[in-house]
C-alpha cells in the first residue's frame, strides 16, 4: 500500500477538514454573515420597528467557542476520559469553529452533546441517563436534541487522527537510538502529553496540520533537541532539503500551538474578562427559535410525521418508469408472504 | 466535497418572513434557563418551517438532493434499502440505506450506524463497499448511500448447489478478494468483525465487495478491553468463544478460513446452535484447545471444553475434506483456522502465499459463475437491512443477538 502520507490523504480528516488558513478564515465569514441575515430577517418579520442588534464578529465567534472548550478541558475527570476523548472533543468542536452555529444554538447545550457524541463514536458507550447525571440541570434529552444537528455539521465523518499514537512511537524510538538519557526522554514525553491535551484543541492546528506534524511541534516545545534528532534520522537518506521542509512546517505548528501553552488553561480570570461582553452580546443577537433544541427538535420530528404523506415518492418513482414501479408490486408482496 | 461553500444563494429572508410570523405561534415553552427573555418569543416550528437552513442543513440538504430514492428493495427491522439514482446522471445507480430509529434504544443514535459511518467513511478500496455519502432526512433518520452492488452475495452462489457451478479457480478469486479486502481493513486498523458469505456482496462486473461494518471497530489501544460478543457464531473463532476481552486481527482471518471452507465445502463447515456446540464443533473439526497448542487459553474467563480432546487435526483429515484446493490451498486453510491466535496466519502473510500463484490461476472477474434473474438484487436488500451479527439459520431464528451496549466495545 501507499505511504503513510497517501493513506492520511484519503482520510476524511484530510478531505474535509484540512483547510489553508485564507479558505477557513473565509469560512467563517460567511458562516457569520449567513448568520446575521437570516437573524436579522427573523427579527425585523417579528418586530419591524425594533433597530437590530449588534451582532458577534468571526474573530469574536471564534472567542467564545475557544472558550467553551477550555472550559469543557477540566471535565475530563469525571469521565475517565483518555487522550482519545479529549482530541474527540476538539474534533465534534469542529463543526462549530466552521459554521459559527452558536448564533442558532447554545454553546454549552452543545458542548455536551460534542461529548456524550465523541464518547459513543470511540467506543465508549456510556449510559445517557448517568452522562447527564454528571452536569447540572441537564436531561438526557437535551444531551441528544443536537446529536443530529452535530452529525450533520461533521458531515458524518466520525474517525479521528490524534497525535498520542505519534508521540508514543517517538517516545519508543528515541529510546531505541539511545543518543539521550532515560530522564531527559521522560522529561520530554510528560511535557508534550500535557501540552497535546490542551494547544492544539484551542488552536487550528488540527485544521492545517496532520497528527504527526502537530506531534512533532509539541515534542520541540517539550526539548528541541530530541526532535533535531528524529528528523535527523527520519530524513537520513532524502537529503537535507526534505528535511527542513519537514523542520520549517514543525516550527510553524509549534508557533501556532505556543501561542496557547498549557499553562493558560488556569488562566480564567483573563478569559473570563474577555468572554463576559461577548455573551452579553450573544444573548441578544441570537436565533430566537433556536435556542431550546429540545423544542426544536420536537418540531422537526412532529413537522415530518405531518408531512409523511405526502413523501413525493411518486414523483421520485416516475424517473424510473412505470413498468419498474409495477413489478416492485408484486416483489414486494412476494418478500412480504416469505418473511 | 464539504470543502466547497455550498451554498449558492443565501437562504432568502422574504420566504422566512412569510413562514415564521407569530400568527401560529405555539406558547413559549423554550426553556428559560437563566436567560434573559429575548425580544422575540422563541418559536421552534417556525424555525423547522421556515426556508431559511443553517450552513450545516444546507450542505445536508445539498447531499439529499444529489440522489433519487426509488423503489424499496428490502425491508428489515433495523433498515430498509431503497435502490437510488445519481440526479444528475440517472444511469449511476446507488443504494440507500435508510437507518431505523429503533424506539427501545434511547441513547440517540444507534451505534450500528455510527461504527458504520465511522469506518466506511474511511475505507476506499475495490474491494469494500463505497460509501457515497450519507444525509439524513426530516425524520431525522440517518441515511446511507452505499454502492448498488446487483449481483446478490457469495451465499446465494454457495447454496444453490443446483444451478451454480464453480471450481477452484473461481474459488481463488474470490477468496483473494475477499483476503484483500480484510488486509485492507487490518492495514488502516479496522477490525470488521462480522465476515461471513452473505456480508460478501457482488458487483455488477463480479467483484466481490465487503459490507456491513456494523460491528467494525478500531484496534483498540494496549489494555482497553473489547466485547467478545461479536461475529456471527458460525464463524467467531474460538478466542471470543472464550470470552476474550483483549484480541487483535487474527478474529477477522478465522472467519476468512471459515468462508474458504465454506467455498469449498459449498455448506457451513462449522453450524453450531448455541455457543457450546460452536465450541464442541470447533474441537471435533479443527481440534480442542489445549494449554500444549494454545499457551494462556485455559485462563480465558469462559474457557469450558468437554472431557473429551482431539488432537489438532493434521493435514489428511484438510485433505480428505477440502483436497480440491490442492496441498498449497489446503497449506493456506489450515493457516486461517490455527487455534492460538497468536500463531494464526495475518492477512498480510495471507496474501503472499504461494496457493495464489499456484494453477489454476484465478478466474477473471468478468468470467465469474453468476446468480441470473433478479435474485441478485432482492438479496441485497435483504443483506444490507440486516441487524449485524446474526446467524440467519434458514431465516427459522430471526431474534437478532442482543449485543450489551453497556459495556465497552
Amino acid at each position: 500500500m501507499a505511504t503513510e502520507d497517501a493513506r492520511y490523504r484519503q482520510s476524511s480528516q484530510y478531505r474535509l477538514w484540512s483547510f489553508t488558513t485564507g479558505h477557513l478564515a473565509s469560512l467563517r465569514n460567511e458562516c457569520n454573515s449567513l448568520a446575521q441575515k437570516a437573524i436579522s430577517a427573523r427579527l425585523q418579520s417579528a418586530s419591524p420597528n425594533d433597530a437590530l442588534p449588534e451582532f458577534l464578529t468571526p474573530a469574536e465567534e471564534l472567542s467564545l467557542v475557544t472558550h467553551y472548550t477550555v472550559e469543557l478541558l477540566p471535565r475530563r475527570c469525571l469521565h475517565r476520559a483518555t487522550d482519545r476523548d479529549t482530541r474527540h472533543r476538539r474534533h465534534l468542536l469542529a463543526p462549530l469553529l466552521r459554521h459559527q452555529q452558536h448564533y442558532d444554538l447554545p454553546p454549552t447545550e452543545l458542548l455536551k452533546t460534542c461529548l456524550f457524541f465523541g464518547c459513543k463514536a470511540e467506543g465508549h458507550y456510556m449510559r445517557l441517563s448517568k452522562f447527564a447525571d454528571k452536569f447540572p440541570n441537564t436531561t438526557g434529552e437535551e444531551v441528544l436534541a443536537a446529536e443530529y444537528v452535530l452529525s450533520q455539521g461533521i458531515r458524518f465523518a466520525f474517525d479521528v487522527r490524534h497525535p498520542f499514537r505519534a508521540l508514543e512511537g517517538a517516545i519508543m524510538e528515541l529510546r531505541r537510538l539511545g543518543d539521550f538519557e532515560n530522564k531527559r526522554i521522560d522529561r520530554a514525553h510528560g511535557k508534550a502529553r500535557e501540552i497535546l491535551k490542551f494547544s492544539p484543541l484551542v488552536t487550528d492546528a488540527y485544521f492545517h496540520y496532520t497528527p504527526s506534524q502537530i506531534m512533532l511541534a509539541a515534542l520541540a516545545m517539550a526539548d528541541e533537541g530530541l526532535v533535531e534528532r528524529m528528523l535527523r534520522e527520519a530524513f537520513a537518506a532524502q537529503g537535507d532539503a526534505a528535511k527542513e521542509k519537514c523542520g520549517d512546517l514543525v516550527q510553524a505548528c509549534r508557533a501556532m500551538l505556543e501561542k496557547e501553552p498549557p499553562e493558560k488553561m488556569n488562566d480564567n480570570e483573563e478569559r473570563k474578562s474577555i468572554i463576559k461582553p461577548l455573551n452579553r452580546k450573544l444573548k441578544k443577537c441570537r436565533d430566537p427559535d433556536r435556542v431550546d433544541l429540545v423544542a426544536l427538535q420536537k418540531a422537526r420530528r412532529e413537522q415530518a410525521m405531518v408531512k409523511k404523506p405526502k413523501v413525493p415518492v411518486k414523483e421520485d418513482g416516475a424517473v424510473f418508469g412505470g413498468s419498474i414501479a409495477d413489478g416492485r408490486e408484486s416483489k414486494r408482496r412476494k418478500t412480504e408472504t416469505e418473511e | 466535497m464539504a470543502v466547497s461553500p455550498l451554498v449558492d444563494g443565501l437562504p432568502n429572508p422574504a420566504a422566512r418572513a412569510v413562514s415564521s410570523p407569530l400568527k401560529n405561534a405555539a406558547p413559549a415553552q423554550a426553556s428559560s434557563n437563566g436567560t434573559p427573555v429575548p425580544a422575540v418569543a422563541p418559536n421552534a416550528t417556525a424555525a423547522v418551517q421556515s426556508a431559511a437552513l443553517d450552513l450545516s442543513e444546507q450542505m445536508n440538504e445539498d447531499e439529499k438532493r444529489k440522489y433519487i430514492k426509488g423503489k424499496k428493495l428490502g425491508e428489515g427491522t433495523y433498515a430498509n434499502v431503497y435502490l437510488g439514482q445519481v440526479r444528475n446522471d440517472p444511469s449511476q445507480l446507488v443504494a440507500i440505506k435508510k437507518i431505523k430509529i429503533n424506539k427501545e434504544y434511547t441513547e440517540g443514535m444507534s451505534p450500528d450506524a455510527v461504527r458504520e459511518i465511522k469506518h466506511l467513511q474511511e475505507l476506499d478500496h475495490p474491494n469494500i463497499i463505497k460509501l457515497h455519502t450519507v444525509f439524513s432526512s426530516k425524520d431525522q433518520n440517518l441515511n446511507l448511500v452505499l454502492e448498488f452492488l446487483p449481483l446478490g452475495d457469495l451465499e446465494i452462489l454457495i447454496k444453490d448447489t443446483a444451478n451454480v457451478h464453480y471450481g477452484v479457480a473461481d474459488t481463488k478469486a474470490w477468496m483473494g478478494m475477499l483476503t484483500r479486502a480484510v488486509w485492507f481493513c487490518h492495514e488502516n486498523f479496522v477490525l470488521h468483525r462480522d465476515i461471513k458469505p452473505n456480508n460478501l456482496l457482488i458487483a455488477a462486473d463480479g467483484e466481490v465487495k465487503l459490507a456491513d461494518f456494523g460491528l467494525a471497530r478500531s484496534f483498540s489501544d494496549p489494555y482497553r478491553p473489547m466485547t467478545s460478543n461479536v461475529i456471527t457464531r458460525w464463524y467467531r473463532p474460538p478466542e471470543l468463544l472464550f470470552g476474550a476481552r483483549h484480541y487483535s486481527a487474527a478474529v477477522d482471518v478465522w472467519s476468512v478460513g471459515l468462508v474458504f471452507a465454506e467455498l469449498v465445502m459449498r455448506a457451513p463447515y462449522l453450524a453450531g446452535n448455541t455457543e457450546l456446540e460452536q465450541i464442541e464443533l470447533i474441537c471435533k473439526g479443527v481440534g480442542t484447545p489445549t494449554e500444549e497448542n494454545w499457551p494462556g487459553v485455559t485462563k480465558l474467563p469462559e474457557y469450558t471444553i468437554s472431557n473429551q480432546i482431539t488432537p489438532v487435526l493434521g493435514k489428511d483429515h484438510y485433505n480428505a475434506l477440502f483436497g480440491t484446493v490442492g496441498n498449497e490451498g489446503v497449506d493456506l486453510l489450515m493457516k486461517t483456522l490455527i487455534l492460538d491466535p497468536r500463531k494464526r496466519i495475518t492477512a498480510r502473510d495471507m496474501l503472499k502465499h504461494p496457493w495464489w500463484h499456484k494453477d489454476p490461476k484465478p478466474t477473471r472477474k468478468k468470467e465469474l459463475p453468476r446468480k441470473s434473474g433478479g435474485e441478485g438484487e432482492e438479496k441485497v436488500g435483504a443483506d444490507l437491512k440486516r441487524r449485524p451479527g446474526v446467524v440467519d439459520e434458514d431465516k427459522t431464528n430471526k431474534v437478532a443477538r442482543k449485543l450489551d451496549f453497556g459495556g465497552p466495545l
